[in-house]
């Protein structure tokens, strides 16, 4: 009854799944990218950060693992920085290591894994290697530490349009008492909510833990551990395998927020001020000395957020700004739209905010084709509407400007006001941040600025050795179960092997393609899978036997045994199966990996055992002319059933 | 067809499961005052110190057994001797007091638990600042929730079993497999608190596990009395239970077995942080197995009995 033909399916699946596993086999090249500036070190202090990293080589990075590495034993030319090494099985991990090991040889945020062809071919270029976690391989861990005093600032500045009114109410000599007593009530409560209780920071903490989970998942590490270390008011992030750290601290901390400040009002007292004291700067041919190309260079040398506050902070003070305004830089492209975004000139905004990032969701960005730009359109949540509304028909013709971390993006004067809690934000933008900016409203800002406490590579929670020791008992594990089923059912166990093998293929397949990060457990959901799949096939056979035994042709016999176990099979593995589901749903960390690779696990085995074991069984029953079937074990087994 | 005789033994089986898990938590309980602490549920001090090359995990295992210090001890690298060293909460006073011990001359003042620990390990070890390679305070990675998480888990699983299989089957074969998980689950529970054995990720991983391979255990055999009992319903159910587990027996020791020889390897191959692992598999199976005959399968019979006799 069945055809050869069938035999197309499996081998066409287990073709994909073993091309999908490929990269993890495959020999890799990885480039491993010098820092600029050890070019222009001593020679002496090059040589001993090469010697560090070959020292290293030596003794660990490549001692058994057959990798090369170009150039050995020197510094690569410096037009072309590079060490390439090329070998198999280069782990996150490993990678991690060597960039840790020799941070000051190595700049880390560039080193390239070579994409294979097929990551090409159906990613993009993005890994397609199974990932280990922190328990197998070890990983980074990061301690951020929540910055509450610029918190503080932050909500001054929120709640300075407000306590600017009550004080009016409360020092106007026409209010009435109860008033006044209202207005004194809210006072203290604005002000108590700048006092932060260590539970206060707990909850703030649990905030920005969550965001940064969100984070996290986006970008496709699935089993990260974040959690709070009440003692030190921090956040402890630890990432298996991440092979790129500097990118997702980057992530990480980013606490960039995008608010709306409305700019000083039209004649621009303040920016006139600084704009000619800076044109006579330039007259004078001083253009080193101007506070803009200072700023230029802050930035361009990476100062950091802290250094640009301060130097902002510096000018409110030389051109005397009073302090209802803050100095901000307006930052913009030059002349060809792809070079670097840069403050060009200065603005004064007012300090308190209009309207806040929290006001806006569900941010898209989208191509506009008139202006040849990237923009960001937006909702307002339904109180955002209504104070955008309010905020833009009571300042006509003032700038409304769009804050976006710390840079002014665009300041558009308001024409009409704008209704219906939608509005998009257009600026010089490349494609790149108009999704950053996008990410940053949806997503919602960490409540917190964060800075990195420490930042480590960590060692596996599992020692080596018993990794090393787990893995070959595992494989050992397989090969005596495999012995035992031939041994058992004969041909049926050699049907049974060969399904529990491809089984796991299409599994690990499956797994790879989702990104998954393997862990302990999820190693025991495979275990698992593997003990169902193998029982699947005991019910099978013993069913068969027991056809034979009652003396039935062999093909009905195969036929009917299957038919007989079908839905045994399927009770226990659907149940299974909603059990897993429940475990995704509501478990966390460990519980959850467990439950994925175990609710794919069913799919693959109710697959292989139902449909593949199937198919070779009739095959070699129909096709192949077995005339008879012996499910008894070797030299233990009664005779065989005699087919009718 | 043999017919072997399971469900004569059920009052004993069923009172020995009883008292085997009121002993086990009666002695967690009031011996040990609960589950053994550890790292990953309560948090503590980790650190990874790079040892001489004559000192081993045995050395470290003692000098930790000899001060009752609560340690789990990780070999990180094998050719440079690098150790992990986690220790539970429930040390400090201990660590504190031995820190006290060191002579002034040989040890810097610190307040914090984990610089006293760190200059503890320096004293006794013989170890140079650099060598102590990190240090931390770290806090739990499964925190309080997960029990929570742990007991919803349980109950949607159970309330979802007991629905699928009245649905599939009948109510009475349900009843049982749902109360012979909470069996099994309870029984190693027991067995985790009467050993002591600290409860970590690879315990829950190793408990979910054995839930997995108990439902699927208890559905294969009760599939094969519902199919037995099918149009039966005036004949005893002890009967048919008996001839059903007496035709699953093959598969049922066939199964139990394979799976038993992956985690026996694991056992014998000495995986020293895999052994807890293992052992809670080991016992899971056979626990799983067990309860599927002598538990659930005598619960769905008693209920029938009363059942009859409710309406007879």
């Amino acid at each position: 009854m069945q055809s050869y033909r069938l035999l197309l399916l499996p081998f066409f699946i287990l073709v994909v799944s073993f091309t999908i596993l490929f990269p993890n086999f495959a020999d890799r090249t990885l480039n491993v990218v010098v820092r600029e500036d050890v070019y222009s070190l001593p020679e002496a202090d090059q040589k001993a950060l090469v010697s560090g990293l070959f020292d290293r080589w030596e003794k660990d990075y490549g001692k058994n693992s057959g990798w090369t590495i170009e150039p050995k034993g020197s510094l690569p030319p410096r037009e072309n920085p590079f060490y390439i090494i090329k070998g198999r099985f280069i782990t996150s991990a490993k990678i991690n290591q060597i960039s840790q090991e020799n941070q000051n040889l190595v700049n880390e945020s560039k080193n390239k894994l070579e994409p294979t062809w097929i990551e090409n071919m159906i990613r993009g270029g993005k890994s397609l290697s199974i990932k280990l976690g922190l328990d197998l391989q070890g990983g980074m861990r990061v301690v951020l530490k929540g910055d509450f005093e610029d918190y503080t600032n932050k909500l001054r500045d929120l709640y300075a349009k407000e306590i600017a009114e009550l004080n009016l109410t409360l020092n106007n000599p026409t209010t009435k008492p109860e008033e006044k007593e209202k207005a004194q009530n809210r006072l203290s409560e604005i002000e108590s909510s700048f006092d932060l209780s260590p539970m206060r920071k707990i909850v703030e903490l649990e905030k920005a833990k969550m965001i940064i989970d969100n984070r996290l998942t986006t970008q496709n590490l699935t089993e990260p551990q974040v959690r709070i270390q009440k003692e030190q008011d921090a956040i402890e992030v630890s990432l298996p395998g991440v092979s790129n750290s500097a990118a997702i601290l980057e992530i990480l901390q980013n606490t960039e927020t995008v608010e709306y400040r409305l700019e000083e009002p039209n004649p621009f007292t303040y920016k006139t001020i600084i704009g000619d004291s800076e044109r006579r700067m330039m007259d004078l041919g001083q253009r080193e000395k101007t506070d803009i190309f200072l700023f230029q260079e802050l930035v361009k040398n990476k100062a950091g957020k802290k250094a640009q506050d301060e130097f902002l902070a510096g000018l409110e003070k030389k051109y005397n700004i009073p302090k209802d305004y803050k100095v901000y830089a307006m930052w913009a492209r030059g002349n060809s739209a792809k070079s670097t975004l840069l403050p060009r000139s200065f603005v004064v905004l007012e300090r308190k905010i209009a309207l806040s990032g929290n006001d806006m969701t569900n941010a898209q960005p989208s191509y506009n084709s008139n202006s040849y730009g990237w923009m960001v359109s937006f909702t307002l949540t339904p109180s955002g509407a209504e104070k955008f509304f309010d905020l833009t028909s009571e300042n006509r013709g003032r700038n409304l400007a769009i804050v976006w971390g710390d840079k002014v993006i665009s300041n558009p004067v308001i024409n009409d006001p704008i209704a219906g809690g939608r509005a998009e934000i257009s600026g010089s933008f490349s494609e790149q941040e108009a999704i950053r900016l996008a990410n940053v409203i949806s997503e919602g800002a960490l409540p917190i600025p964060l800075s990195v406490l420490e930042m480590r590579f960590i060692g596996p929670t599992l020692g080596i050795e018993s990794i090393e020791v787990g893995v070959k008992a595992v494989a050992i594990g397989f090969f005596l179960v495999m012995v035992y089923m031939i041994f058992y059912y004969r041909l049926g166990g050699f049907i049974a092997d060969l399904s529990l093998l491809v089984n796991i293929v299409i599994l690990a397949a499956l797994l790879t393609l989702m990104d998954f990060t393997l862990t302990l457990p999820g190693i025991a959901g495979i275990i698992l899978t593997a003990g169902m799949a193998v029982d699947a096939n005991v019910i099978i056979y013993e069913r068969i036997r027991e056809e034979i035994e009652e003396g039935r042709a062999l093909s009905i016999a195969v036929t009917r045994g299957f038919e007989n176990a079908f839905w045994t099979i399927m009770d226990a593995n659907v149940t299974t199966l909603i059990a897993g589901i429940l475990m995704i749903r509501l478990g966390n960390g460990p519980i959850k990996g467990f439950a994925i690779t175990l609710c794919w696990g069913i799919v693959t085995t109710l697959f292989t055992s139902l449909f593949l074991s199937r198919l070779f069984m009739e095959l070699s029953v129909n096709r192949f002319g077995i005339h008879h079937l012996n499910l008894r074990p070797f030299f233990f087994g009664k005779k065989e059933g005699k087919h009718a | 067809m043999r017919n072997i005789n399971f469900t004569k033994y059920k009052y004993f089986t069923l009172s020995f499961s009883f008292l085997a898990i009121v002993f086990g938590f009666v002695v967690t309980f009031s011996k040990y005052g609960g589950f053994a602490h550890s790292l990953d549920f309560n948090g503590g001090l980790r650190t990874v110190v790079e040892l001489s090359k004559d000192k081993t995990r045995t050395d470290l295992e003692t000098y930790f057994q000899s001060k009752k210090i609560e340690a789990v001890v990780i070999l990180l690298e094998k050719e440079k001797n690098i150790f992990q060293l986690d220790i539970g909460l429930g040390s400090l006073d201990t660590i504190e007091s031995l820190y006290k011990e060191i002579p002034e001359d040989r040890r810097e003042s610190s307040t914090s638990a984990i610089d006293r620990f760190v200059q503890l390990l320096r004293f006794e070890f013989n170890l140079p600042k650099e060598k102590v390679l990190s240090a931390d305070q770290v806090g739990a990675v499964v925190g309080g929730e997960l029990t929570e998480v742990g007991i919803t888990l349980l109950l949607t699983t159970l309330a979802i079993i007991l629905l699928y299989l009245s649905i599939r089957s009948q109510f009475k074969f349900a009843l049982a497999s749902a109360i012979a998980l909470v069996h099994d689950i309870l029984m190693t529970l027991a067995l985790i608190g009467f050993l002591q054995i600290k409860p970590s990720v690879p315990i829950i991983a190793a408990l979910l596990t054995l839930l997995g391979y108990s439902i699927n255990d208890k559905i294969v055999v009760f599939d094969r009395i519902r199919e037995n009992a099918h149009g039966k319903d005036n004949l005893a159910l002890s009967n048919i239970i008996n001839v059903s587990i007496t035709q699953t027996l093959g598969r049922t020791i066939n199964t139990s077995f394979t799976t038993m020889i992956s985690v026996v390897a694991i056992i014998v191959g000495g995986a020293a942080e895999l052994y807890d692992f293992a052992f809670i598999l080991l016992f899971g199976v056979i626990v799983g197995t067990y309860s599927s005959i002598y538990i659930a399968a005598p619960i769905s019979e008693i209920y029938d009995q009363l059942r009859k006799k409710k309406f007879a």
